[in-house]
């Protein structure tokens, strides 16, 4: 890779060590901050930033224990004390209930399970990645968080819990009523956007 | 407490551990009582591989991004430039 610490002798060893390490995480690293801070030029700062402090830190990740999860807790934290504390947009959801197997009640009720072999394929297949990004994006935070850590990388509830810090019990509750937020914020995009009404017609275009 | 034998679960039972199960979260035991359960009962596998169905999409749309040109070079600048300078507090 490339030595862009020219003449720090001293701290190019730790520095291309680092950088070997964040390298493969990085992608997975912006996509969650871009979940995290919902706006690009946000989850740029925070990626740099999460990389910034983790180097400061790298002498106390532990040689051969997984450095993906303990960047991700680093940019977590990152979020947790520079970001979340700007305004609040106006875009979350503020649902009570959230009911269970929304899209598969919802989709059973327009008669889809009868007419595909795969209705929950029926439906992702048509949603485009924007509209799983803004169904995403109108969780509360607290859920958002979980869910991004979640979807974008393959933690385990072990692993999430200590990067955000609360109990694994917590992370459990928030990533199931999290998804059950998600199906209902899915519907409504799909409806917004005319899928409903071509999943009800799905199976009788040719008859 | 229980009506049905230990060794089964009941759909209701299913349900209850059906997010867990498509976390790979459950103990071994439940584990095989749920996918036991699944093979003989087609209503709690059809809801299974729908929410799994749903999952798999959601990861897939979300992990389909650009990340910004140069964004690597950019932290590795900063990253030069602050092993120029004593770490500060
Ligand atoms: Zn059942």
């Amino acid at each position: 890779m490339d030595d862009r610490n020219g003449g720090t002798a001293e701290v190019a060893a730790p520095a291309a060590t680092f950088e070997a390490l964040l390298e493969p995480v990085l992608d997975a690293a912006y996509g969650t901050a871009l979940r995290f801070t919902r706006n690009p030029a946000d989850a740029e700062d925070l990626v740099q930033e999460a990389a910034l402090l983790a180097f400061r830190g790298f002498h106390t990740f532990q040689a051969g224990s997984s450095f993906r999860a303990w960047f991700f807790r680093v940019l977590t934290n990152c979020y947790f004390s520079r970001y979340r504390k700007q305004k609040r947009q106006g875009t979350e959801l503020a649902l009570d209930d959230t009911p269970e197997l929304y899209l598969y009640c919802q989709t059973a009720a327009l008669g889809l399970h009868a007419r595909s072999e795969d209705p929950a394929a029926e439906v992702m297949g048509r949603l485009e990645t924007e509209h799983v990004e803004a169904a995403i994006a109108a969780l509360p935070e607290e859920h958002r968080v979980v869910a991004s850590l979640y979807f974008m990388q393959d933690f385990s509830y072990q692993e999430i819990a200590e990067m955000v810090g609360v109990p694994v019990g917590t992370v459990r509750s928030r990533l199931h009523r999290g998804r059950r937020m998600l199906q209902q914020a899915l519907w409504a995009v799909a409806a917004d956007r005319g899928i409903v009404a071509a999943l009800a017609a799905v199976g009788s275009e040719g008859a | 407490m229980s009506i049905h034998p230990p060794d089964r679960f009941t759909c209701e039972e299913v349900f209850a551990r059906l997010d867990d199960y498509l976390d790979r979260e459950l103990t071994p035991d439940e584990l095989h009582l749920v996918r036991a359960h699944m093979e003989t009962c087609a209503a709690c596998a059809a809801e299974y591989r729908f929410e799994q169905g749903v999952l798999q999409g959601v990861r897939q749309k979300l992990q389909r991004l650009a990340v910004p040109d140069g964004l690597m070079a950019r932290i590795t600048a900063r990253l030069a430039a602050e092993g120029g300078k004593d770490a500060a507090g």
